[in-house]
């Protein structure tokens, strides 16, 4: 069911789920869109936050011998592609990593669905602007703030006036598919090639800052360690060279076999194991590249032109 | 505030025999019972060391054993302080998959013989040792793992041992484990596990191959850096499997085409 | 999340940086004109060191072998009690001050100043080590010292000529700028021995002979006088003395200088045609450049280039001498050297009135100790007390026995630091003092730009603000009223040094500012020497070429350079204490090419020794291609292995830089 709210409306519907939660919103400070706890919805920014929410799940460091606790919080103006990020990793860690698990299960998003495309995006490469799997979705239109929430979430919604237009979210995509169209995949997963020339020049350019993994929504890859207050983990970056070193050698010796890990992994060995891309469109990676790598090349190379 | 169970958290115990097996190789012993079966392996830790990945050593319900290369700072830590708790938590992995295979040729090399011992353990308790042939290639006489071991294993089952390099006391065969492949040609038609340095089973894939045994039933023991053993720190990524939850024992029909196989 | 400023190379990025407990999260600051939102791995990884449990966090005393918790009081009443007993004893000059480049403007002004109203122009810091070199040359051939564009102008410059520097792991924002500029179809020049990124992507790479900078350039120079590519109408309304100049760049024709640099004829003329002809062109230049005995004359030879080519004051073009601490260029601009007051006045001038009055003082007028002098004066007993702030020198100077002896002979060594050096270990009293993340104040970057530091959580246990401690020193020692913030301290500095006079909180945050920012550039000053030098005009220098303080012979075959590597900062006390960049460079190494390793049957990894006329070290082997044959590099980042041991004490005569980058050694397998 999708129902029809005003801004009034909105400040209700977060003023019942703040009885429950704590409640955080992407907020504009000094020019730069942050996560921070709202006390009002007017607070709330509707422009791409400067960095996926993903430390709501995945701290950036933390003591894993700590028993995994999380406090319930609802984020407020998450994008699409960082909350589909989130059901993509899904599959792979929940119920696995405890601490991803417990705050996973306690931390409602809500997300705002895009109505223009952001500079170098390309969700609707897939499916996005509008998602299948969402906590609670929402639409501004005009005056209008279209929201469906997921039975999990229904509760919240009682008592709001059911749309008119049933079929708001389904022409919304439709139409911002027709105005941006879309990057083809083409079956990527068996185009790209392990010897492609793309890996080394993408190696000439980039210096392992990291950021391409710490931006994107869907990198999930933690180092475990210990230290003098216990045994961490904290985000890791698969680019770098310390990533499969052992005390036997390097599987990945040089930058070029880091670089085509990282998308063979988001683009032919979770497709392969999960069934999904490991990626949303949400261009952040590029945003972040110090020397602009763009994973859009990797989708458009020509590889058999080699 | 909500909690969860922490499968982070190990169980800390201290061994309860330690022994030197080569010069950097060393066999612990723990009282508790072995839950696992042959393949899998535990995640040992010091405290403010680190954790590292080892294989079980025993055969389910034995007392929990581990041979282990002391290379890494935490191996090297337990065989210097052998009376530190040392934590575990697993089993994680898969199995050798034994059970049903007419014949197994089970090929180690080097520190790949501890999961094989379980194997070993594995298969005289819950099946026959006749069905077992092991090939074990050692780099000299005094890196052979599990000396006092291989005596009695000599006399239950076919066990056959070579060294890269012999000494004038070895009497026995000399020239590296794939040397030992041709002798078990008779065996095609069953499973082979191969386990040890990528390049060993590299060379030995091939020559069992060589012999007419048939990818599908061709095992290998794959081994990555591991952080997690549950499959959420990434580190062990292979193609489309992660080594700790898909592996560490992998069909080699499976992944031959990955170009990262023998690594 | 707190915007506040990165704390460790000269590029200055702006981070956002939310920390509690010893956990943290960190992202580039998207705005900013600096690095737009950009961080390398030292950014996103680095910070840990703030939180971790070996921060010192109560002062200390040492009474023979036992360290003792005091308080604030008791300590900062004993310093100032001790430093006044022995400059009253031994005189003003028994006393030295070591500022540090890693603390605020605030701080470094404040310690330069308690120096001088102690009667002493001993105040240096390590500055000296790296780009003293350039404030000697800039300041004799334009008059200031400083980069003369800024990092968003790079952006139009349509020829880059890095040399010495290893942009992309030094400076990597500054780097990936170039990288940007290089795949947009700019051309860039690499001068470097070893084989860098940038090197490798270069339209033309100068591998040259480390000590061959001035016949390398002059050689350039001489292509560029041959082929009529000099901008002559720039040369003479802007410049003088070029004639004395070009009679000197005669005698260096490439087919001559190849001797000395390795470098062939037909690579240096590619080299100067782009250069000269493909305009505006950007020199960026680091330590290659300034760490040699002839690194003054270095840098005016990298001046003297520009010059002859209109490369400076247009748009695009200029002079880059890449700045490496976070904020070097801030505690130069605040004096804390031994031959400049604040704003770069001369310490044995009249300028020296100026601060009499404004800090109402009786001041000294001379050049006091340089950092490496310091140490030689303490072992000869000169010099009886140093107070050091965020500074470790035991690790990153040359001649490290030297200073080992000189600090073991001080009557009073007062460390004012966050962690227990190697250089604490020495000393008598410890004052524990704030990061970069737990206090306000500001940074000057490499583009002159002075930026907001804004605290980001409080230091851990007693540790204080380095700008507090100072203000009760300086408030016990001349019984005046202590600062009340570093805003305070700052309103002075504007008073103090005409260039930062427009300079005020309000107005450097969010963004910071280029100096000069005063009443005639309210917004500061993106380009400098754009109608005049400030100097008035450019002056060229003629530069003949003189090798460097050792060269190989057969007991000491190789050359050995020193320098950084990207996952590492100095001397290690950050970055060794964060998880991944410790994992990404756990060890020492000495980098060694394959026909050399090959030679003396050196295997990856194998722990050799390497030695020269001053020491010794034993470390493992890094066999690799990027380093040509007869060089050898060391990174200083490891305290298990200082390869400062083998560095001597030999200085460039007006800098007084040690040659850090050449070191005649042997290679023992």
């Amino acid at each position: 069911m999708i129902y029809e709210l005003t801004e009034e409306d909105m400040w209700r519907l977060l003023q019942k789920i703040a009885e429950e939660y704590d409640v955080f919103g992407s907020k504009e400070e000094l020019g730069e869109v942050v996560f921070s706890k709202i006390s009002s919805f007017s607070e709330v920014s509707e422009k791409k936050s400067s960095y996926s929410p993903k430390d709501f799940l995945i701290k950036r460091s933390e003591n894993i011998l700590e028993i995994p606790r999380a406090e319930k919080k609802a984020v407020i103006g998450v994008k699409s592609c960082d909350l589909r990020g989130f059901y993509l990793m899904d599959l792979q860690i929940l119920n696995k990593d405890p601490f991803y698990t417990v705050r996973r299960q306690n931390t409602l998003f809500i997300n705002f669905v895009c109505t223009e495309m952001c500079p170098g995006g390309f969700c609707t490469s897939f499916g996005g602007p509008v998602l299948d799997d969402y906590d609670i979705q929402v639409l501004h239109i005009g005056q209008s703030y279209f929201v469906e929430a997921d039975p999990r979430y229904e509760r919240y919604l009682a008592g709001f006036r059911p749309a008119s237009d049933q079929d708001v979210f389904v022409k919304h995509s439709k139409e911002f598919n027709r105005k941006y169209g879309k990057i083809e995949l083409n079956g990527i997963e068996k185009r790209m090639k392990w010897s492609s020339k793309l890996w080394t020049e993408f190696a000439n350019y980039c210096i392992s800052c990291g950021a391409c993994n710490y931006s994107c929504p869907t990198c999930y890859c933690i180092d475990v360690y210990d230290d003098e207050t216990g045994r961490k983990k904290e985000w890791d970056s698969c680019i770098l060279e310390g990533f499969t070193k052992t005390a036997a050698g390097n599987v990945r010796p040089d930058l070029s076999d880091r670089l085509r890990q990282r998308f063979y992994h988001k683009f032919k060995y979770y497709k392969l194991s999960k069934g999904e891309y490991l990626c949303t469109g949400c261009n952040r990676c590029v945003d972040d590249c110090p020397v602009d790598i763009d994973i859009k090349e990797v989708i458009t190379h020509d590889y058999d032109k080699e | 505030m909500i909690t969860i169970k922490n499968e982070y958290l190990p169980e800390k115990m201290k061994p309860i025999r330690f022994r030197m097996e080569t010069d950097d190789t060393y066999t612990i012993v723990f009282s508790k019972r072995t839950m696992s079966h042959a393949g899998q392996f535990y995640m040992l830790s010091v405290d403010g060391v680190g954790e590292s990945p080892i294989s079980v050593a025993s055969g389910f319900g034995n007392p929990l054993t581990f041979s282990i290369k002391a290379v890494g700072s935490v191996t090297k830590y337990i065989m210097d302080h052998r009376d530190s708790a040392i934590g575990l938590r697993g089993p994680y992995g898969n199995t050798w998959p034994w059970k049903g295979a007419d014949h197994i040729v089970a090929i180690a090399g080097g520190i790949g013989i501890p999961p094989i011992k379980a194997l070993i353990e594995d298969m005289e308790s819950e099946g026959n040792l006749s069905d077992l042939t092991v090939l074990y290639g050692a780099r000299s006489p005094k890196d052979i793992v599990y000396k006092n071991e291989i005596e009695a294993w000599k006399k239950e089952l076919d066990f056959r041992i070579t060294v890269d390099n012999g000494d004038p006391s070895w009497k026995g065969n000399v020239g590296v484990v794939t040397t030992l492949i041709p002798g078990v040609e008779r065996f095609k038609n069953g499973s082979a596990f191969v386990i040890g340095p990528p390049i060993m089973m590299k060379f030995s894939v091939q020559e069992l191959i060589k012999h007419g045994f048939s990818p599908e039933n061709i095992y290998l023991s794959l081994e990555r850096r591991m952080e997690c053993g549950i499959g959420v720190c990434g580190h062990c990524n292979i193609g489309q499997w992660y080594v700790c939850e898909s592996g560490p024992i992998f069909r080699y029909s499976d992944v031959m085409n990955e170009p990262e196989v023998f690594l | 999340m707190t915007l506040t400023i990165c704390p460790y190379c000269g590029t200055g990025c702006q981070i956002e940086v939310d920390y509690s407990g010893d956990h943290y999260t960190v992202h580039g600051y998207t705005r900013s004109v600096v690095n737009e939102g950009k961080l390398c791995i030292k950014g996103y990884q680095g910070l840990s060191y703030a939180g971790s449990r070996d921060r010192i966090t109560s002062p200390m005393i040492r009474r023979g072998d036992v360290w003792t918790e005091v308080s604030w009081d008791e300590a900062l009443d004993y310093v100032a009690r001790r430093l006044t007993e022995i400059r009253d004893k031994y005189g003003p000059d028994s006393i030295a001050f070591q500022a540090s480049a890693k603390c605020t403007n605030e701080e470094n002004y404040l310690i330069q100043k308690i120096a001088r109203m102690m009667g002493t122009n001993n105040v240096d810091h390590c500055a000296r080590s790296c780009h003293s070199s350039t404030v000697a040359g800039l300041i004799r051939t334009l008059g200031t010292a400083a980069a003369t564009g800024s990092i968003r102008s790079l952006k139009s410059t349509e020829t880059f000529f890095v040399i010495g520097s290893n942009t992309t792991e030094q400076h990597p924002i500054i780097g990936t700028t170039i990288i940007r500029q290089k795949k947009a179809g700019k051309k860039l020049i690499v001068a470097d021995p070893r084989r860098t990124k940038l090197a490798s992507i270069a339209d033309v790479f100068l591998q040259f002979r480390p000590g061959s900078d001035v016949a390398l350039l002059n050689s350039m120079m001489f292509v560029i006088l041959k082929k009529n590519l000099i901008d002559s109408e720039f040369i003479r309304t802007r410049t003088t003395d070029f004639d004395v100049f070009a009679a000197e760049i005669e005698k260096y024709p490439p087919e001559v200088t190849e001797q000395i640099t390795g470098v062939s004829p037909d690579l240096v003329e590619k080299a100067a045609e782009l250069y000269a002809g493909n305009r505006p062109s950007a020199i960026l230049y680091g330590m290659g450049i300034t760490q040699h005995i002839h690194g003054t004359e270095n840098v005016m030879s990298v001046s003297n280039l520009a010059l002859m080519t209109g490369n400076i004051g247009r748009y695009g073009s200029g002079i880059f001498p890449l700045r490496g601490q976070n904020n070097v260029q801030g505690s130069s601009d605040m004096g804390a050297l031994s031959e400049f007051y604040p704003g770069y006045i001369p310490a044995d001038s009249d300028g020296v009135e100026r601060f009499e009055k404004i800090w109402d003082a009786k001041l000294p007028k001379n050049i006091g100790l340089m950092l490496s002098e310091m140490f030689d004066a303490a072992i000869d007993g000169r010099v009886k007390a140093i107070y050091l702030m965020g500074e470790n020198p035991v690790i990153t100077e040359a001649n490290l026995s030297d200073v080992e002896k000189g600090l073991t002979n001080l009557d009073l060594f007062v460390v004012q630091d966050i962690f227990m050096t190697e250089t604490a270990k020495f000393a008598h009293v410890i004052l524990p003092a704030s990061s970069a993340l737990e206090k306000d104040g500001t940074f000057t970057n490499t583009e002159r730009r002075i930026q907001r530091v804004v605290a980001v959580k409080d230091p851990p246990g007693d540790a204080k603000p380095d700008w507090w401690i100072l203000s009760q020193l300086y408030s016990r020692l001349f019984h005046r009223e202590a600062y009340r913030s570093p805003e305070e301290i700052f309103n002075e500095i504007r008073v103090a040094i005409p260039n930062y006079s427009g300079a005020k909180y309000e107005n450097l945050y969010p963004d910071g500012k280029q100096w000069p920012i005063n009443d005639q550039h309210p917004e500061g000053t993106e380009i400098l020497h754009v109608d005049r030098f400030t100097r008035g005009l450019g002056r060229f220098m003629a530069i003949p070429y003189k090798p460097p303080s050792e060269t190989p012979d057969d007991q000491y075959p190789f050359i050995l350079t020193t320098g950084r590597n990207y996952y590492h900062w100095h001397s290690g006390t950050m970055t060794r204490r964060s998880d991944i960049l410790e994992r990404e460079s756990p060890n020492p190494y000495v980098e060694i090419s394959v026909n050399d390793a090959k030679k003396l049957s050196i295997r990856n990894g194998q722990i050799i020794t390497v030695e020269s006329r001053h020491g010794s070290i034993r470390l493992p082997a890094m066999v690799t291609s990027k380093i040509p044959d007869g060089i050898v590099f060391v990174p200083f980042h490891f305290k298990e292995a200082r390869v400062n041991l083998l560095v001597g004490e030999n200085l460039d005569p007006y800098s007084k830089i040690p040659e850090f980058k050449v070191v005649a050694v042997r290679v023992i397998a």
